[in-house]
């Protein structure tokens, strides 16, 4: 049979995004998800059509998912959206750095006769659990058609790191019933809000879900932490800043271990800055004065969709007034949306980012590359770019994960910040991280504020420790070393490497949630939570630092409460528990 | 709760309590006769043989916003050597030595004997962020100051001349954001500095995208805050800071507010980095004597001096390109900068004063021949300008040399020889007493701050914030080890009325009011007017809404707004 050795990269994609949204439960989300997308030439090499199934084979395991063909050019390399289903063959190790290797990795791909198994099927096959997903059907929310109509405005789009605050809710009767200026994703998370719920709370007994009421979910979920001898808080940045400072006092009055999605998406970029500093502006500062744009291995117009009209390459700033008057570079493993609308797209080799750099960094100061190529690129491409940076005005890089989960992972990133450093000797150069969900930002900076680090916060002695090759959730989890977990926001499950996921499988799980999520397949108690942003006020952080805060425009289900809510109810009953 | 302090030495400067053997009230948070005090049921704190004052005032720290933050995010290191234990319903946990997070920021404070302090430099997009964290601050009572001299609403409106839009623009700007008092730093920096450019601005350079100077901008403001009433003067980082030669800024900076009107009306920040004499580094030489004698003969002026301390330091300023220049004198090769859309830039860069060093010797010098010459105690505040010249957790130490020749002696002996020979610190006998401490670390902050009704004394009706120390004022006063011990440790901390130290530990978790001001001087077809003006421009300048940039009373944990010139 054939078979093709490809690089294997997985990321996030727009329809990942809305179909997490609408629920992740829901077939229609593995037909979307349980995906990879291979170059038109490499699915004539294997001989298979777009649409059928491929055996996907890597060093850590084996997986069945559907073959689609790319909508840009990547001979070579095999792109799958982050998905439980690609889970199963990524790797745990995370070099120290707490980061999974997510990109990069050798793959055997050969056409099958099997097909792509369904969520059940997957957490039967990987997991060994039986779930009986028909207890976690989602449920329209109704009620409240017809009645006055309201327009809010300025309201803050509670998506992604862009955090929009000038989307227009109208509602009518307390429903939302239109929304203007935001995104598809965000939109979508507004419209959709009342699908597939979860209204009521979840028990395990005796490996069945169970309805309970909510002081009972409460009590069970206390006794679980209160229980734990070293459990683990994992999530925090899809909630509000309020909620992350309750789930730190909870990890605080546990003794447990405090961690948020950073660790899997940004955490180098937090070590390269502790190692040697950063260079950062707000984005109105590069919208007005930023002459030069260049994304690198991050891909905004698939996951911060408005980021180029509000904010970068397209944004019409005071003195830089849009796209006509800005150089727009790229520089990515493959063609993304955003290299075919730039003046210059640099083609890096899959995990070469720290070579490129280092040769961007010589270049920059006019010293003597002895290759004809570094990381794929010609030299004189690289002198190109060097020079193109050097006289700009105002630079800014907006760096995504295809940097942060290149091989090097945190000296990849602190050799990309001496880059902007190095520039600044020349001209005025700053780089900003595009963070993923709204208020992963938040979640940083509230950690930072209240014990000193960004994420992976320890309090096994009662105060703050750090150490991401230790106290991050890939880390701990794939060790077997907590004993029991509380997922907020979250979906672990759905993200995490096989090796980690396994354990998580294996331990007590409380999952707070608006919808019933990968994770609460393999919850002890589920506890549906209103959302931040939409049913509940807030503050969050937009990716670069500067805080909104978030509002409140419709009531949340009946009997449901938000995350802070929970959290003060779980607070309380803990401290009991534990005779404080 | 109601508590009698009973026999201790009271030191309370507003009301000029100098020693005296003295009973104090405390009922509902605040001080009352100790006549009122019914002493069966109230708690009795015998305070015989020790010093009482009013809680400690810190118009000068840098303890809370986005800065700050980046602070603690580039250094692991310093939270690996610092920490605190939690202790269940008692005290929280935190890390940190130059960088503390928020538990241990309230807990030293409180430890020390302060209540009150203040984060002076906020930018204002930012300021949410700052309130966060200072609503999570234990303990203290705090305020923030808004960053507003590279403003391009200020720049705008005083380069148009049209002053009093300036003010209903910062009236409504404080409001907006809920800060304090308005912070400049190296006035009209920020504006360069987003073109790479701004390293030395002097007084009389131009600002080409604005066509205005220092000097206009920091007259213009300082005409805007007496308009305005504010309770504290403009807080002025002179321009030149850092950069040897720039004690003549700092001369011309109080020259250019002459005749400005009554009373205080700049106060000159962490002064010994402004107090620099000499060509270049290796030729630095204290300019301390003559900014003192400046000071010494105008009274519009008040100070802080900066204080360094030898050892870890973090600096932080707003002053980026100054930053930026130190980022290149480091072996610490770590910098951290910051631009803010229409406001404001930073820098941060870990650091480390050494005793060898003739600069940082010299610098040492500076800051205490400045507390030292300038006469009058309510003019000139220890401060080091946290973390930029040292932590505050050495204020202790920095009051044992205050208080004592042979304190200073001691370090004398271990610092470089060439910068002890350029200085005339050697030649000063003055010592403070108690009284003159309490002055400058409690009553005069609270003065300058404008909040002398409620704070920094021991007054009927003043908030009941107050410090016991275990000092003996006639012997122990003498021993610089035992001033250190007393101070470091308070016997009992008062905060509202609430007992939050005692025996040098945290007894209880409590948490502070925010500050911030309302100005009701100008008249409300102006305010909104220049309202109106400020939401047309916003929508152009900035990436936020004009209602989003508002913060609202409700996302302060206890707001407390000083409404003035209504
Ligand atoms: S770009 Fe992000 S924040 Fe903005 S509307 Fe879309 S999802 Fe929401
Ligand atoms: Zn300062």
């Amino acid at each position: 049979m054939k078979s093709l050795k490809l690089t294997l990269v997985t990321g996030r994609t727009v329809e990942q995004g809305v179909e997490g949204e609408h629920g992740k439960l829901r077939d229609e989300y593995a037909e979307k998800v349980a995906v990879i997308e291979l170059d038109s030439e490499d699915l004539g090499r294997l001989g298979v059509s777009a649409g059928s199934p491929v055996l996907v084979k890597t060093a850590h395991g084996e997986v069945v998912l559907k073959a689609i063909a790319a909508k840009g050019r990547h001979p070579g390399i095999a792109f799958a959206p982050y998905s439980p289903w690609v889970n199963v063959v990524i790797d745990s190790e995370t070099d120290g750095s707490g980061m999974p290797t997510y990109k990069g990795i050798e793959a055997e791909i050969c056409p099958t006769e099997e097909r792509v198994v369904s969520l059940e099927e997957l957490i039967r096959k990987h997991y060994g659990l039986e779930v009986d997903l028909s207890k976690l059907a989602g449920q329209e929310v109704s009620g409240g058609e017809g009645g006055e109509e309201q327009l809010i405005k300025d309201v803050v789009c509670p998506f992604c790191g862009c955090l929009c605050d000038d989307v227009e809710v109208l509602v009518k009767g307390g429903v939302i019933v239109e929304v203007r200026k935001a995104c598809a994703i965000g939109s979508a998370k507004f419209l959709d809000h009342r699908k597939e719920r979860a209204l009521h709370p979840l028990v395990r007994k005796d490996g069945e879900f169970v309805k309970v009421s909510l002081e009972e979910a409460i009590e069970e979920a206390a006794k679980i932490l209160a229980n734990s001898k070293y459990p683990l808080l994992y999530g925090w940045s899809s909630t509000s800043i309020e909620a992350n400072e309750l789930g730190i006092e909870l990890a605080e009055l546990l003794g447990g271990v405090i961690d948020n999605t950073t660790s899997v998406c940004h955490g180098p970029t937090v070590l390269g800055v502790q190692g040697v500093g950063t260079v950062r502006a707000t984005l109105g500062q590069i919208r007005n004065r930023a002459d030069l744009i260049i994304y690198w291995g991050s891909n905004p117009l698939n996951a911060h969709l408005r980021h180029l009209m509000r904010y970068s390459a397209l944004a019409r700033g005071v003195f830089i007034k849009g796209r006509k008057d800005r150089k727009v570079v790229v520089v990515d493993v493959r063609e993304t949306p955003a290299a075919k609308m730039a003046d210059l797209f640099i083609r890096v080799k899959p995990g070469q980012d720290y070579e490129l750099i280092s040769a961007l960094r010589m270049a920059v100061r006019e010293l003597d590359i002895e290759a004809k190529e570094v990381a794929g690129v010609p030299v004189e491409k690289i002198y190109e770019l060097a020079e193109i940076m050097r006289t700009a005005k105002f630079g800014a890089v907006f760096f995504g994960v295809g940097v942060t989960m290149s091989p090097g992972k945190d000296e990849t990133i602190e050799n990309i910040i001496r880059l902007v450093q190095d520039l600044n000797e020349w001209t005025k150069f700053v780089l900003c991280p595009m963070r993923g969900h709204f208020n992963v930002t938040g979640a940083c900076n509230v950690s930072l504020w209240m014990t000193g680090y960004a994420f992976g916060v320890d309090y096994m002695r009662k105060f703050p420790r750090h150490d991401p090759a230790i106290w991050t959730v890939t880390e701990l989890l794939s060790n077997g070393d907590v004993d029991a977990a509380l997922i907020v926001a979250s979906d672990p499950l759905a993200h995490l490497p096989k090796e980690a996921a396994e354990n998580l499988a294996k331990i007590p799980v409380v999952v707070v949630d608006p919808k019933f999520n990968v994770t609460a397949t393999i919850a002890q108690v589920f506890i549906p939570s209103s959302f931040v942003g939409i049913e509940k006020e807030g503050s969050a952080y937009r990716m670069d630092g500067v805080s909104l805060r978030m509002k409140k425009v419709v009531d949340p289900p009946e009997g449901v409460l938000s995350d802070e809510e929970i959290l003060s109810l779980l607070l309380e009953k803990v401290r009991e528990l534990r005779g404080a | 709760m109601e508590i009698l302090i009973k026999g201790g030495y009271v030191f309370d400067p507003i009301n000029g309590v100098k020693g005296e053997k003295l009973d104090i009230g405390v009922k509902d948070g605040k001080i009352v006769e100790a006549s009122k005090i019914d002493e069966r049921s109230a708690k009795v704190i015998d305070a015989s043989g020790k010093v009482v004052m009013p809680g400690g005032v810190d118009l000068h720290s840098h303890i809370a916003g986005a800065k700050v933050n980046v602070g603690r995010l580039l250094r692991p290191e310093d939270h690996y050597i610092s920490f605190i234990k939690a202790i269940t319903g008692v005290k929280r946990s935190g890390t940190g030595k130059t960088t503390p997070t928020v538990a241990p920021i309230g807990y030293k404070y409180a430890r020390m004997g302060w209540t009150t302090v203040i984060e002076p430099a906020s930018p204002p997009l930012k300021t949410r962020h700052t309130h966060e964290e200072l609503n999570d601050i234990p303990i203290l009572d705090k305020a923030c100051f808004p960053l507003v001299d590279s403003n391009w609403f200020v720049l705008d409106y005083l380069s148009k001349g049209e002053v009093e839009k300036c003010a209903a623009f910062i009236a409504w700007l404080l409001d907006a954001i809920k800060g304090y008092a308005l912070k400049l730093v190296d006035p009209g920096v920020a504006e360069l500095w987003s073109l790479g450019k701004g390293y030395g601005l002097d007084l009389d350079d131009e600002i080409p995208s604005f066509g205005i100077t220092p000097r206009e901008i920091i007259t213009g403001l300082c005409k805007v805050n007496r308009m305005l009433k504010l309770p504290h003067s403009i807080h002025v980082h002179c321009n030149r800071l850092g950069i040897p030669g720039n004690y003549t800024t700092t001369l011309e900076t109080m020259k250019a507010l002459e005749g400005m009107g009554d009373g205080i009306v700049i106060h000159v920040t962490h002064a010994q980095f402004n107090s620099y004499k000499g060509d270049n580094w290796p030729a630095l030489r204290s300019g301390a004597p003559e900014i003192a004698d400046y000071v010494n003969s105008h009274d519009h002026v008040s100070v802080d001096i900066g204080q360094i301390m030898f050892g870890g330091a973090t600096t932080m300023t707003a002053d980026a390109p100054f930053e930026f220049a130190l980022f290149h004198m480091t072996p610490i090769k770590k910098w951290a900068g910051s631009e803010v859309e229409v406001e404001s830039a930073s820098g941060i860069v870990p650091f480390k004063y050494k005793k060898r060093s003739v600069v940082n010797a010299v610098q040492w010098c500076i800051g205490l021949e400045l507390a030292l010459l300038i006469k009058d105690p309510w003019r000139v505040i220890p401060t080091t300008d946290h973390p930029n010249g040292g932590p505050f957790t050495r204020y202790p130490r920095l009051i044992s040399w205050l208080m004592s020749k042979k304190a200073r002696e001691e370090v004398f002996e271990k610092i470089n020889k060439t910068a002890k020979r350029r200085s005339v610190l050697p030649d000063i006998d003055r010592e403070y007493s108690l009284y003159e401490i309490a002055i400058v670390t409690r009553a005069a902050p609270a003065k300058l701050l404008g909040l002398e009704e409620r704070k920094g004394h021991l007054g009927e009706g003043a908030d009941a914030d107050i410090a016991i120390y275990d000092l003996d004022p006639a012997e122990g006063a003498k021993d610089p080890e035992k001033i250190v011990k007393a101070f470091k440790y308070a016997y009992c901390t008062i905060k509202d009325g609430e007992i939050v130290v005692m025996n040098g530990k945290i007894a209880k978790t409590t948490y502070g009011r925010t500050f911030y001001v309302k100005s009701k001087a100008l008249g409300e077809d102006l305010m909104k007017e220049v309202e109106e003006e400020v939401k047309q421009r916003f929508k152009e300048w900035y990436t936020i809404q004009f209602s989003n940039y508002i913060i609202d009373e409700s996302e302060i944990r206890y707001p407390e707004p000083i409404v003035v010139g209504g």
